[in-house]
């Protein structure tokens, strides 16, 4: 017989998964309340329940190991939809308005993270890894908020939208760089390692623009069958991509992208988007589980730079997009403060960096990460929330 | 008037279109086809939502919207409306009809309701323009021609027999589950 946990126990198996997911969403259902996005109070659920705050008191908890393939699943689902919403042609026909944006947005933001991350003495590869935790936006907060507050139907939506799509683009190629690099030794140790791991992912770009559509009238005609295969396929690729050093996260990207070409999408994204929303809370709470609040606390300071630079960052390169769009500059700075939420892609950067053999990056970028992201998850919506109070302190406000 | 469309990824898509002057009607299409539905009064002003509709609804007041809207109410009957009060109607003759095993002479079909028995379909033997004298068996298609009134006195007369023998698929109408139990 399978003893029951004792008192300073593990919780395994169902009993886990169940208490994970509970805790995760009572405290977003506190939080929500006050108005914060769910991403980081799924991450503060997962704090909760485990070895650091759980554990530490002497309280059964959850041993991230429990659920780790299931936040594995949460990751290629988050970033399988990310590529069923991702269009070439979408992308080549902004290509000129679009393109300035994403310059803009990748090269004001970017640099920020590695200067902090410079700053702060955790050498380049760290530095290398906040660049991308402070540059990535959160789509999921942000499209949220844009339906929540009616901004949807404003001409900000098209630029700001557009630029999460570049983000995408821009983060599925830098995390087949970050994979190869985080696995360790010098970055010239790495090259047959990202050779190969670009490699694997290239072909697969290449197949889900030209084997996908005719592969897809496969994939069933009853709805349970298209959701079984579509996981099959993504599932499989991306765990070949885990096995040849790949990341499993950008493979999932290119087999969404693959299905969102065909005439599938709509219906994998109706029935595929329930499955994703239960997988992701397990990863964001998985995040949790591996977060130590002594040492997110141990990195207050450089959160707050961070956030502190990062988040005016985000408003300035937002509202130069805007203005390639030809917005007015109210419209333009509603751009910049829209963009300004960070959150799961982030998370994915810190799950990441938890695998490094090096102990300081394996420990400081998370617990850095989940600082950051509750920080200016909130920071973000309360921007978004306040728009026009900050309109009228900038003075472009024109009522 | 323009209508200008636009993606937005991860959203569904959005249409503006023109009214006066500045002024537009914004619709938001979700992926998961739920329509918003929202006014900016001019360039520069926010968007003030004005309703939410679902898939369905928002098809439903489309065509209403297009002075298209045509649904009729479904019957069971399968009836083919001529024009002024003249209606076709077929009908299934159950076992217990006055009708079955007679002729149409001797039921008297057009003298008792006013319709007339343009076909009756005996398995897979059509008999149009029946002559008096023919005779029609329970389980065997009529088809009448006649008033509306009229057909529904023929209906009532030797099709909606209410003894629990009324097989006629169909053809019954409302509250009568073929039993004879009607609920007034």
């Amino acid at each position: 017989m399978a003893a029951g946990p004792t008192a300073a126990g593990d919780l395994h198996g169902l009993l886990a998964l169940g208490i994970l997911i509970a805790a995760a969403t009572a405290v977003a259902a506190v939080g929500r309340r006050i108005g914060i996005p769910t991403v980081p109070l799924y991450v503060l659920g997962g704090v909760f329940v485990g070895p650091h705050v759980a554990g530490a008191v002497g309280l059964p908890s959850i041993a991230p190991a429990e659920v780790l393939t299931l936040a594995e699943v949460g990751v290629v689902l988050l970033l399988f939809f990310l590529g069923l919403e991702f269009s070439l042609d979408r992308l080549i026909a902004a290509r000129r308005k679009l393109s300035a944006a994403a310059a803009v947005d990748l090269f004001v933001n970017f640099p920020v993270g590695v200067a902090v991350g410079l700053l702060f003495g955790l050498g380049p590869l760290g530095a290398f890894l906040v660049g991308g935790i402070v540059y990535i936006s959160s789509s999921a907060v942000i499209t949220k908020s844009l339906v929540d507050l009616g901004w949807i139907a404003d001409p900000e939506a098209e630029p700001v939208l557009g630029t999460l799509v570049a983000e995408d683009l821009v983060i599925a190629v830098y995390l087949a760089l970050a994979v190869a690099l985080v696995a360790g030794g010098s970055p010239v140790d790495a090259l047959p390692r990202i050779a190969v791991a670009l490699g694997f992912l290239i072909a697969l770009a290449v197949a889900a623009q030209v084997l996908a559509p005719r592969l897809a009238p496969y994939l069933g005609t009853s709805d349970e069958d298209l959701v079984v295969r579509t996981l099959a396929v993504a599932l499989v690729i991306s765990g070949l991509a885990l096995s040849v050093g790949a990341s499993e996260a950008v493979a999932g990207f290119f087999v969404g992208v693959g299905i969102g070409a065909t005439p599938l999408h709509d219906r994998v994204a109706d029935r595929i988007a329930p499955l994703r929303d239960a997988f992701a809370v397990v990863f964001f709470a998985w995040v949790g589980l591996n977060t130590d609040p002594v040492a997110v606390a141990g990195v207050a300071v450089p959160v707050v730079v961070a956030a502190a630079l990062s988040g005016p960052a985000k408003v300035l390169s937002g509202g130069i997009g805007g203005q390639i769009y030809g917005l007015s500059r109210r419209r333009s700075l509603r751009t910049g403060l829209a963009l300004v939420p960070r959150g799961e892609f982030s998370l994915i950067i810190a799950a990441l960096a938890a695998t490094s053999p090096n102990p300081t990056i394996a420990r400081v970028i998370p617990a850095f990460a989940v600082g950051y992201v509750l920080v200016m998850a909130f920071a973000g919506t309360l921007a978004m929330s306040e728009a026009s109070r900050i309109e009228r302190w900038a003075g472009v406000a024109d009522e | 008037m323009t209508v200008y469309e636009s993606d937005l990824p991860g959203v569904g898509k959005k249409h503006e279109i023109e009214l006066h002057g500045d002024e537009r009607l914004v619709v938001v299409t979700h992926n998961t086809g739920k329509r918003e539905v929202y006014r900016r009064a001019d360039a520069d002003s926010d968007a003030e939502k004005l309703f939410e509709l679902s898939d369905g609804l928002a098809r439903t007041v489309g065509t209403v919207l297009e002075g298209a809207y045509f649904q009729p109410v479904a019957t069971e009957n399968i009836e083919t409306v001529l024009g002024g009060d003249a209606l076709i109607e077929w009908y299934e003759v159950p076992d217990h009809s006055e009708l079955a095993g007679e002729t149409i002479e001797a039921a008297d079909v057009r003298q008792r309701t006013g319709v007339s028995i343009i076909a009756v379909e005996h398995g897979d033997e059509v008999t149009p323009n029946p002559d008096p004298g023919a005779g029609v068996g329970a389980g065997d298609t009529v088809v009448v021609i006649g008033s509306r009134e009229e057909v529904d006195a023929f209906h009532a007369m030797f099709i909606d027999v209410g003894d629990g023998g009324d097989d006629a698929g169909g053809t019954d109408a409302g509250g009568d589950d073929g039993d004879g139990t009607v609920l007034d």
